[in-house]
């Protein structure tokens, strides 16, 4: 059996059976921040709450890069995506290179990212195309 | 504050120098520095080093081989801006009369970081987005995605600062490279990270540059160079962004926007008017092509049309990077903060030759660095006025 990890602490946690990106929402500022770190990024308060964050957003903007990077072998598509929140996230896009536009719905998707030389999976999250409510890629 | 002075500046050439130490690259800058100025070492009060990659105690390893050492010495980080830091707190001892007089060091030797690292591209060691594949490259590739969107900018726009930059390297005999690049040669160069070409972005290089700065009465008692005009260093700032929402605008950088509003304040200049000349960090030509109107050089939104202008060139209203940049210079991390302070200075000290902008009375010197989760990147901006 592979072991598995998470790419990054914080990053996803478990939550009725289902990964999700841990958003802190600030009670003084109201501004929603990821990953949930020791204070409030905005405002330093230690009060708020946290809450999975939405798992549609739009793309900010994007770029392919066509060279490898660690782990990772090119194209790698990448972007910005604004969630509801106000968060702006980084992450790959798993989708044809020419369906990608800025503005487009993506949704949040965790899988394996990588695999280390010893076979550890590595998991993390990757958008994918949103086409509509309660649909996920194509 | 009192006044701070320019006294002597000194670089090694930047490129691949693999077969030399950190300790060889800042020690042969600070000696062409010492032998600018014509002082002796024994002088200096303090010194700062601006360094990413070095190994521990870089600038005492340096320094003691001409014979400095008894004097509080400190290697500062600060990403691209870690020269610019080391300018910032050697300026702030004099201003606030700690010290009389110091040296201002930055270094850096990629091929060394390259043998233990490899050469591929990498994001910041232990940070989330940078283990997704952030990189400098795909950052600013983004970033130029929302210049086409937003400002209407044309592949020929973007890859204009390199077109313009490479031409000034070719008549500057400390550029790393020494020719010119046409559109259709940088665009036929492999794709980095869309639309950026390995043509659209600055060399990685090896290299280190120093300045001398000192108090007015010390530049009274040891200038040498009475030929050249007095150059102050009238202002400083280190500018650092906040944490990252979704209203943060790429074209409207935290750190640049600030840094250079500050640094025209204490100065008091109006950058749109009164400077001159600008030596920036141009490490992808779409970045210097953003930052005109984040620099203040023109109104915002008005960056294309000052670049379509020739407001940027050579005999243009403001010409930037004459040097050639960070695109022809090269760009040894730590040192470029210091070089463009140097070459500003240049100049306006008229040394410059071929590519001397005219007239020249007062210059901005720009770096920024560093790609980091959460907060508004790049995340810190070095900016420097000088005047004489």
């Amino acid at each position: 059996m592979s072991n598995q990890v998470i790419f990054h602490p914080g990053a996803l946690e478990e939550q009725g059976g289902d990964l999700v990106q841990m958003g802190f929402t600030c009670d003084s500022c109201g501004k929603t921040t990821f990953p949930v770190y020791e204070l409030c990024p905005f405002c330093s308060s230690e009060h708020g709450k946290k809450a999975p964050l939405s798992k549609v957003g739009t793309l900010f903007s994007y770029t392919v890069t066509r060279v490898p990077v660690g782990f990772y072998k090119p194209p790698i598509v990448a972007g910005y995506i604004d969630l509801p929140e106000g968060v702006r996230i980084f992450g790959q896009i798993h989708a044809d290179v020419e369906a990608v536009k800025n503005g487009m719905k993506l949704k949040m998707e965790t899988g394996v990212i990588w695999t280390e030389k010893d076979g550890t999976e590595v998991i993390g999250y990757f958008y994918t195309p949103y086409a509509k409510e309660g649909e996920g890629a194509e | 504050m009192r006044d701070v002075y320019v006294l002597g500046i000194g670089q090694t050439i930047f490129g691949k120098h693999g077969n030399l130490t950190v300790n060889d690259l800042g020690a042969a800058a600070a000696l062409a520095a010492v032998k600018d100025a014509e002082i002796s070492p024994k002088e200096f009060q303090t010194a700062y080093c601006g360094s990413i990659h070095s190994s521990a105690t870089v600038v005492q390893s340096a320094l003691i081989r001409l014979g400095i050492g008894n004097i509080p010495m400190y290697t500062v980080e600060n990403a691209c801006a870690s020269g610019s830091s080391a300018v910032h707190l050697l300026y702030q001892d004099i201003g606030y009369g700690i010290v009389d007089i110091g040296l201002a060091l930055g270094i850096e030797s990629l091929s060394t970081f390259h043998k233990k690292h490899g050469k591929a591209l990498l994001g910041v060691e232990g940070d989330l987005q940078a283990k997704l594949a952030l990189t400098m490259p795909s950052f600013f590739a983004m970033l130029c995605n929302r210049l086409m969107v937003d400002r209407g900018a044309t592949l020929e726009d973007i890859c204009y600062p390199s077109i313009k930059n490479h031409k000034a390297g070719v008549t500057n005999p400390f550029s790393q490279y020494k020719k010119a690049v046409t559109f259709q040669e940088i665009m036929d160069s492999p794709m980095i990270s869309d639309p950026i070409t390995v043509l659209q972005c600055c060399p990685q290089s090896d290299g280190a540059a120093a300045v001398i700065l000192c108090s007015e009465e010390y530049y009274k008692k040891l200038n040498k160079k009475t030929h050249r005009p007095a150059v102050k260093l009238a202002a400083s700032v280190i500018s650092v962004s906040g944490a990252e929402d979704t209203s943060f605008d790429p074209l409207a950088l935290e750190t640049n926007v600030r840094g250079a509003r500050e640094a025209c304040e204490i100065a008091g200049v109006e950058a749109a008017k009164d400077i001159d000349v600008v030596e920036m960090h141009d490490a992808f030509s779409g970045e210097e092509l953003s930052a005109y109107e984040m620099l203040g050089l023109c109104k915002p939104g008005e960056g294309i049309a000052f670049a379509r202008s020739g407001a940027a060139e050579l005999g243009g209203r403001c010409p930037v990077n004459p040097s050639g940049g960070l695109l022809s210079m090269g760009h040894p991390l730590g040192a470029s903060g210091v070089r463009v302070v140097n070459d500003v200075t240049r100049q306006l000290w008229g040394e410059t030759g071929a590519n001397q902008v005219e007239g020249a009375k007062v210059g901005m010197a720009q770096m920024l660095g560093g790609v980091l989760s959460a907060i508004e990147s790049p995340v810190v901006a070095g900016v420097q006025i000088l005047t004489k």
